[in-house]
C-alpha cells in the first residue's frame, strides 16, 4: 500500500463526513424548514449509507475475515442500518423532521465505533460459524430500528411535554392528551383540512396550545407544530417497533441456534443473552399496552423509550462491563 | 358454591386482562435483569468481596446468585403461561369478527363522502369491483332500505396474538421437556484417558487435543487470539470403534446425545521423591489444577494452584502467551491448613518442599472440556420458536380493517359515503386510507369527481 489509505478506510471517512454534513443540514432544517437544506441533507445520509456498506463489503475483500464480530464491525452496521431504517420511514412515511437526530446518533455511534478498530483479527472459534453471518446482522439491525423507535419517542415526549407546559401556563385543559392517549379521542375534532395528502395534513389536531403558540410567534412551537400529531407520533414508533421486535427475536432464536451448535445448549443464561431477554420482555410490555386505548401514547412511548436504554445496556454495558460465558479455558 | 362460582370469575376477569400480562411481564423482566446485574453462579465468598455484607447476604438468602433456578422465577413465567392461557380461552378465542352494522359515517375520523355524476347502479358495480379487486370481503346488507357494503381485509390477522401467545407455549413446553427427560453435564477428558458416556452404552476416549493460538499484534498490543479446538475422539459403541473430531461450532451425535467442545485446560504429572526415593503412588497419578498432593507422613500439602503455558525467559514472570513454550506450575504449599509458600516451578525442575520430599513437574497432559446434552426439548422449542415469530409479523403487519360503505342517489349523480375501522384505532390506517380513497375516487369515475369530505362537529 506503501502510505496510501487502504479503501475501506477511505470509505469509512467519506461516510462519517457525509453523515455529520448530513445531519447538520437536517437539523437545520427541522429549525428552518427550508427545503433546500432537506434536499441537501438526505442524499448525503444516502451516499453516507452507501459508503458505509461499500466499507463493510471492502474490508471483507480485504482481510477475508467477516467484518461484524467486533465492537467496529458492529457499530458500523448499527450505523448504517439505522440509517437505512431512518430513510424507508422517511421516503414512506414523510419523516423527513427526524432526520438530523437519527443520522447524528449514528455519526456519533460509528465515531465511537472507529474508535475500536483494533485492525484485523481472524475470529475466535465460537465466531467461526455461519451463524455469526445471520445472528449478528439481525439482531444489529433489531437495535438499529430500536434507536430510530427511540428518536421518535423523545420527538414525541418533548412535543407532549410542551404541550403540557404550555397548558399549565395558560392554566386550560390539554384535550390533546385524551386523542394522544387513544385514537379514538372523540372529543377532538377532526381537523377541517383532512385530506388527501398523507400525514403532511394532521388527522386530529392533537397539541392545540402548541398550535396557538406557534401563531403568537413561539419558534420552539413553531417547530414543533409542523411535526406530525402526537397520535401520529405515536403510530409511527409502533411501526418502527414492529420491525425491530420481529427482528430481536429473530435475532435471539438465531442465537440459541446458534448456541445450541457452540455451547451445547441453547439457552445458557449467559448475560448478553439474559439482557437480550429483558430488553425483548420491555419491547412485548410496550407491544401489549399499545394494544389498550388508553395506554396508547404518553405511557407506551415511556415504555418504548426505556426500551432502548435497555438495548443500550445489552449493547454496550454487557460488553464492557459484566463478563461473559466466552472464556475457553478450563 | 356461588362464592366459588365468584372467585373463578375474578380469576379469569383478572388473568385474562393485559394489564395484569404486564405487569408479569414486567415483574419478569425485573428478575431476568437482576440477574444479568449480579453475576450468577459465584462462590458465597465472591458476593461478599463484591457487595456490601447485608446486600451479600440478601443476594444469597434471596438465591439471586441463581435467580433463574428459583422458584419464584419459574413460578412468574407459570403464571404468565396461566394468564396466556385464561386470555387465549377467555377473550382471544371468543373474539370474533363484529356484525354487520350501519355505522354513522361522519362521525367516524376515518370517513369522506364523494360524490360522483355517474348513476348509482353504474357507481355500486364500480365500488364492489374495486373492492374486490384490492382484496377486500366484500358484503353487502340491507338497512331501512339502503344498502350498505362491507368489506373486510386481513380478518383472518385476528388470529395473529394467538399465534404468537401458542407460540410462546410451545416453547415453554419444549423446556419442561428438557426438564422432565433431558440431561446435561461436562466431560473433561483427559488425553488418554476413556470415559463411559452418562445415560449411554457408548464410551468415548480422547487420543488427542489440539489448540491453535496466533499471536496477532493489535493497535493496542499484543493478542493472542484463539484459533481453533479439536478433539480427536474414538467413541466405542455397540462393540464397534470409530474417529471422530470435535471442534467448535462441529458438535458430535452419539446416540441422540450430543458432545461439544465447549473449553481446555491442563493436567500435571509430577515425580514425587522422599530422601532421593521415587514415592510410586504419587508419582503415577494426574492432577488438575485444584488438586493437592497430601505428602505422607508429614503435614504439608501441596496444591496445585496454576499451570502456566509460557513464563518469560527474561523476568521469570507468567506470560500472556497461552501457547505451551516454555511451562512452569505455581505451587502453593500449606502446613496443617497454613500457608507455608509458593512457587513459580518451571517443567522438569525440582523444589524442595521440605522433610526431605523433593517435587518435579515431569509433563503436562491436554485437557479437552467438552459438554454433553441430551434435549428431546429442542425440536419443540424451535418450532415454539418460529410460531411466535409468525404471530408477531401477523400482528403487526397486517392489519384487520372493515370499510363501510354506503351509496346513495345524489341531486347530481351518486354520493358514496366511506369510513374505516381496524382493530388497532384510526391513526394507524390514515395514510392507508388516503390513498385507499385516492385510487378509489379514480375507479368511481374516470373523470376528476367532485368531492366533498366529512366534517363532524
Ligand atoms: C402474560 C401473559 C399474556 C397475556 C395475558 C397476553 C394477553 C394479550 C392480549 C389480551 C392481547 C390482545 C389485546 C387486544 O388486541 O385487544 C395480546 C396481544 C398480543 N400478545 Fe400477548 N399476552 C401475554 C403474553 C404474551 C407473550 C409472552 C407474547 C410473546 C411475544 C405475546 C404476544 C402478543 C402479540 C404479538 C400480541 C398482538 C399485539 C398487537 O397486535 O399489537 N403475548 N396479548
Amino acid at each position: 500500500m506503501h502510505g496510501s489509505m487502504p479503501l475501506d478506510e477511505v470509505l469509512m471517512i467519506i461516510a462519517l463526513g457525509a453523515y455529520v454534513t448530513s445531519a447538520l443540514a437536517l437539523l437545520v432544517y427541522f429549525f428552518s424548514r427550508e427545503e433546500w437544506l432537506r434536499h441537501l441533507g438526505i442524499p448525503l445520509a444516502i451516499a453516507g449509507c452507501a459508503a458505509q456498506f461499500a466499507q463493510l463489503i471492502a474490508r471483507y475483500e480485504i482481510t477475508h475475515i467477516w467484518p461484524l464480530l467486533n465492537l467496529y464491525g458492529s457499530l458500523s452496521l448499527f450505523a448504517a442500518v439505522s440509517v437505512a431504517i431512518y430513510l424507508y420511514f422517511a421516503f414512506r412515511y414523510d419523516l423527513w423532521f427526524a432526520g438530523g437526530f437519527v443520522v447524528g446518533l449514528a455519526a456519533l455511534f460509528l465515531a465511537y465505533g472507529v474508535t475500536w478498530n483494533e485492525g484485523t483479527m481472524p475470529a475466535v472459534p465460537s465466531l467461526q460459524s455461519y451463524w455469526a453471518k445471520i445472528h449478528v446482522p439481525l439482531v444489529v439491525s433489531s437495535y438499529a430500528a430500536f434507536m430510530v423507535a427511540f428518536v421518535l419517542s423523545a420527538m414525541f415526549l418533548v412535543k407532549y411535554y410542551f404541550e403540557k407546559s404550555l397548558g399549565q401556563t395558560q392554566e386550560t385543559r390539554v384535550p390533546a392528551m385524551a386523542a394522544a392517549a387513544g385514537s379514538q379521542g372523540a372529543d377532538v375534532p377532526l381537523h377541517s383540512g383532512f385530506a388527501y395528502q398523507g400525514l403532511s395534513v394532521s388527522m386530529r389536531a392533537d397539541t392545540p396550545n402548541i398550535a396557538s403558540a406557534a401563531q403568537a410567534g413561539n419558534a420552539v412551537a413553531q417547530w414543533l407544530n409542523t411535526m406530525p400529531t402526537l397520535a401520529q407520533l405515536d403510530i409511527l414508533v409502533y411501526r418502527v417497533v414492529a420491525v425491530g421486535l420481529p427482528l430481536l427475536t429473530l435475532g435471539v432464536i438465531t442465537g440459541a441456534m446458534w448456541a445450541h451448535e457452540s455451547w451445547g445448549a441453547y439457552w445458557q443464561w449467559d448475560p448478553k443473552e439474559t439482557a437480550a431477554l429483558f430488553s425483548w420482555i420491555v419491547y412485548a410490555i410496550y407491544m401489549h399496552l399499545h394494544t389498550r386505548r388508553d395506554w396508547r401514547g404518553l405511557r407506551s412511548i415511556w415504555v418504548s423509550a426505556v426500551g432502548f436504554l435497555s438495548i443500550m445496556f445489552c449493547y454496550f454495558g454487557v460488553n464492557l462491563w459484566i463478563s461473559g460465558l466466552h472464556s475457553y479455558k478450563l | 358454591m356461588s362464592y366459588l362460582r365468584a372467585y373463578y370469575a375474578d380469576f379469569t376477569r383478572t388473568f385474562s386482562n393485559v394489564l395484569f400480562a404486564v405487569c408479569l411481564l414486567l415483574i419478569w423482566g425485573l428478575l431476568t435483569l437482576a440477574g444479568v446485574i449480579v453475576a450468577q453462579g459465584k462462590d458465597p465468598g465472591d458476593y461478599f468481596s463484591m457487595y456490601a455484607p447485608p446486600l451479600a447476604r440478601l443476594i444469597l438468602r434471596l438465591n439471586a446468585d441463581n435467580i433463574y433456578h428459583t422458584p419464584y422465577y419459574l413460578a412468574i413465567i407459570g403464571l404468565i403461561l396461566t394468564s396466556l392461557a385464561v386470555c387465549t380461552f377467555k377473550r382471544v378465542i371468543p373474539a370474533r369478527l363484529p356484525r354487520l352494522h350501519p355505522v354513522a359515517v361522519d362521525k367516524i375520523p376515518l370517513s369522506a363522502a364523494i360524490t360522483v355524476d355517474q348513476a348509482l347502479p353504474d357507481v355500486r358495480a364500480r365500488a364492489e369491483g374495486f373492492l374486490r379487486r384490492r382484496g377486500w370481503l366484500v358484503r353487502k346488507r340491507e338497512f331501512n332500505g339502503t344498502e350498505w357494503t362491507f368489506a373486510d381485509k386481513y380478518n383472518w390477522a385476528r388470529r395473529g396474538v394467538l399465534v404468537a401467545h401458542i407460540g410462546f407455549t410451545i416453547i415453554a413446553a419444549g423446556t419442561c421437556v428438557y426438564w422432565a427427560r433431558g440431561f446435561s453435564g461436562d466431560l473433561p477428558l483427559l488425553a488418554g484417558q476413556t470415559i463411559a458416556v452418562p445415560h449411554s452404552s457408548a464410551s468415548i476416549r480422547l487420543n488427542s487435543f489440539h489448540y491453535r493460538i496466533s499471536p496477532i499484534m493489535t493497535k493496542s498490543g499484543m493478542v493472542y487470539q484463539p484459533i481453533d479446538y479439536v478433539s480427536n475422539v474414538t467413541v466405542i459403541q455397540h462393540g464397534t470403534a470409530s474417529q471422530r473430531l470435535i471442534r467448535v461450532n462441529h458438535p458430535i451425535d452419539i446416540g441422540g446425545t450430543l458432545f461439544y467442545q465447549s473449553s481446555y485446560g491442563f493436567a500435571l504429572r509430577f515425580l514425587v521423591r522422599h530422601t532421593g526415593v521415587r514415592d510410586a503412588a504419587l508419582s503415577s497419578k494426574t492432577y488438575v489444577v485444584g488438586d493437592t498432593i497430601t505428602l505422607p507422613g508429614s503435614q504439608r500439602e501441596i496444591a496445585v494452584a496454576q499451570f502456566i503455558p509460557t513464563v518469560d525467559r527474561q523476568s521469570g514472570q507468567p506470560s500472556s502467551d497461552p501457547r505451551v513454550t516454555n511451562p512452569a506450575v505455581a505451587l502453593q504449599v500449606t502446613e496443617g491448613g497454613q500457608n507455608a509458600g509458593a512457587a513459580l516451578v518451571p517443567l522438569n525442575t525440582w523444589i524442595d518442599v521440605g522433610d526431605g520430599w523433593r517435587i518435579t513437574p515431569s509433563s503436562y497432559v491436554m485437557v479437552s472440556g467438552l459438554q454433553y446434552r441430551y434435549d428431546p426439548g429442542v425440536a419443540l422449542v424451535g418450532i415454539g420458536a418460529f410460531v411466535l415469530l409468525a404471530g408477531l409479523v401477523i400482528s403487526f403487519y397486517f392489519l384487520p380493517a372493515r370499510l363501510f360503505v354506503r351509496i346513495t342517489p345524489a341531486p347530481r349523480g351518486t354520493t358514496v359515503e366511506v369510513a374505516a375501522t381496524t382493530v388497532k384505532g384510526y391513526d394507524i390506517f390514515e395514510k392507508e386510507f388516503n390513498e385507499l380513497l385516492q385510487e378509489f375516487e379514480r375507479a368511481l369515475r374516470p373523470q376528476e369527481p367532485q368531492r366533498v369530505f366529512a366534517e363532524a362537529t
